[in-house]
């Protein structure tokens, strides 16, 4: 601690610059925090690090019995129901738990960051990259399925970290606007949980695009999860690349989210740290 | 000499919203029904003051008065809303202890979490864990979750890795009476030591003789205004006559 560092109070905050420093700076921290989120919450249950499976699991064996026997769609390539269903059902847990993790990041973590500073988009972002590992994790199950099922697994994987990498960004971005509005709000998490299932529907996880009419086909289009969708599925078991926009409106729609989750969280942390 | 703190005009607001809604549907209720008022709180009024290396501040006032915004404004956890701030190198903050402690996890883990929060790496507080635990009389513990912790433990543990660093700059709260006698004279000793090697202290209490005793100067605020700063035994006595008057 021999270096003197200046805390000077009107040196501006500037959107980015100072998050980025600010994470390199407590990069320990981060790795700390994370690792905290992946076992704290299960350090005291049998199954330990295996619930993070069961979640989404579940709901692949439920979505399953249902959509593979009952109504039996017609899905797209030649790959069981299953690896269609379950690859559509992780990357939208991935977004829906990294947004509610994310955005209760700053609420829960408000006991600290009211008596010690600490940069708070620090613990925003490790709930984000925690949820990342959890995605990670869960894919071996995918591949172990692919794999069992005859799909085998083509060498387009060794990419899925570029759609994976995406979804960080969009995470983070929406779990930071959620983080400050959840400050002043505490309801909103819950409304959040409700829209992230909404979209989540809006997203063919479980349906083939081909049953959805011509006239809501836009509104799937235009909804960013489905380009991260193709691209994921196209690059875990087609072995393809999605067409060019799909990729450019993933990659366009990350940055963006999370310029503008950083402009705004940047812009109201003054007003913000004053209710924690 | 530059001062290690300085405050020049700071002004801190609580902005209050009447009957403030704490869910956004509340609020969106509030704002059809045209009720939402915006109060604003002035919990630190311009407060000018500098604290050089190796002096004590003492700082005293009645609850409510803005001490412990005060203490925050200084640890920059809140930043002002008026004034500037400056705080010239490392700030230990030891405002309620422990507050980011994990009750499920051991003693160790703790150690480096907390430390790695006032700004250290992981790696170099693992070096120090032995150190701090033995300091904190809590070797045989070190690998006990913290939620069999006594009240008494947390408070020496949360102490000894606060004061493990070299702060250039220290804000105390009522943390010097944690623990036993022979435990709050040990760290009594720490905070001294600290002083001696040149750590600007600011010191927040209500015991008048601990403020007595360590403050080189007293600051005494009232409804976030600074009342009178200046030599300890005056700004004690003005301070207590006030209440007695009162």
């Amino acid at each position: 601690m021999t270096t003197t560092h200046i805390y000077d109070s009107d040196e501006p905050r500037r959107p980015l610059a100072t998050e980025w420093s600010n994470i390199w700076g407590y990069r320990g921290l981060l790795k700390l925090l994370v690792s905290r989120d992946l076992t704290a919450r299960y350090k005291r249950s049998t199954l330990g690090v295996w619930w993070t499976l069961l979640n989404p699991l579940f709901t692949m064996a439920v979505l399953w019995v249902v959509f593979g026997n009952f109504f039996r769609f017609e899905i797209p390539g030649d790959v069981p129901y299953v690896v269609y269903l379950l690859s559509g059902i992780l990357l939208i847990t991935f977004f829906s738990q990294g947004v509610v993790a994310t955005g209760s990041s700053i609420v829960n973590s408000s006991g600290i960051l009211s008596k010690v500073y600490v940069p708070a988009e620090v613990f925003s972002l490790a709930a984000a990259i925690a949820a990342l590992v959890n995605f990670g994790i869960s894919l071996m199950v995918l591949v172990g399925i692919q794999l069992v099922s005859g799909v085998g697994v083509p060498w387009t994987v060794v990419l899925v970290p570029i759609p994976a990498f995406c979804m960080l960004l969009l995470v983070a971005g929406i779990g930071l606007l959620v983080a400050s509005a959840a400050v002043f709000f505490f309801d909103v998490l819950d409304l959040i949980q409700v829209l992230t299932q909404l979209i989540s529907y809006l997203t063919p996880t479980f349906y083939p695009i081909s049953i959805v009419p011509e006239r809501f086909l836009p509104l799937i289009y235009a909804n960013p999860l489905y380009s991260y969708l193709v691209v994921f599925r196209g690059f875990m078991y087609e072995g393809v690349f999605a067409p060019g926009w799909t990729f450019a409106y993933m990659i366009g729609t990350s940055i963006a989210v999370l310029a503008l989750g950083v402009w705004v969280f940047t812009r109201s942390w003054k007003r913000l740290v004053v209710v924690l | 000499m530059t001062p290690a703190v300085s405050l020049s005009n700071v002004s801190l607001a609580y902005s209050l919203t009447r009957n403030r809604a704490g869910t956004l549907k509340e609020y969106a209720i509030d704002v059809m029904r045209r009720r939402v008022e915006k109060e604003v709180l002035w919990a630190l009024d311009d407060v000018t003051l500098e604290l050089h290396p190796g002096e004590v501040l003492g700082v005293i006032g009645a609850n409510g008065a803005g001490k412990s915004t005060l203490m925050k404004v200084v640890a920059r956890v809140l930043p002002p809303t008026k004034g500037r701030v400056v705080v010239r190198g490392v700030v230990a903050p030891m405002i309620e202890l422990g507050a980011g402690f994990n009750m499920e996890m051991t003693a160790y883990e703790n150690i480096v979490l907390y430390g790695t929060l006032l700004g250290r790496t992981p790696s170099e507080m693992r070096d120090q864990v032995g150190k701090i635990a033995e300091w904190a009389e809590l070797t045989e513990f070190v690998d006990v979750p913290l939620r069999s912790y006594s009240s008494g433990m947390l408070a020496r543990l949360g102490f000894a890795v606060a004061t493990d660093t070299d702060p250039h700059v220290l804000v105390v709260d009522e943390v010097l009476s944690v623990g036993d006698a022979s435990f709050q004279e040990k760290s009594k000793k720490r905070i001294l030591d600290l002083i001696e090697s040149g750590t600007a202290v600011l010191f927040v209490s209500h015991a008048m003789g601990a403020v007595l005793e360590l403050a080189d100067r007293v600051l005494w605020l009232d409804h976030g205004r600074s009342v009178m700063m200046g030599d300890s035994e005056e700004v004690i006595s003005s301070y207590t006559e006030g209440l007695s008057t009162n």
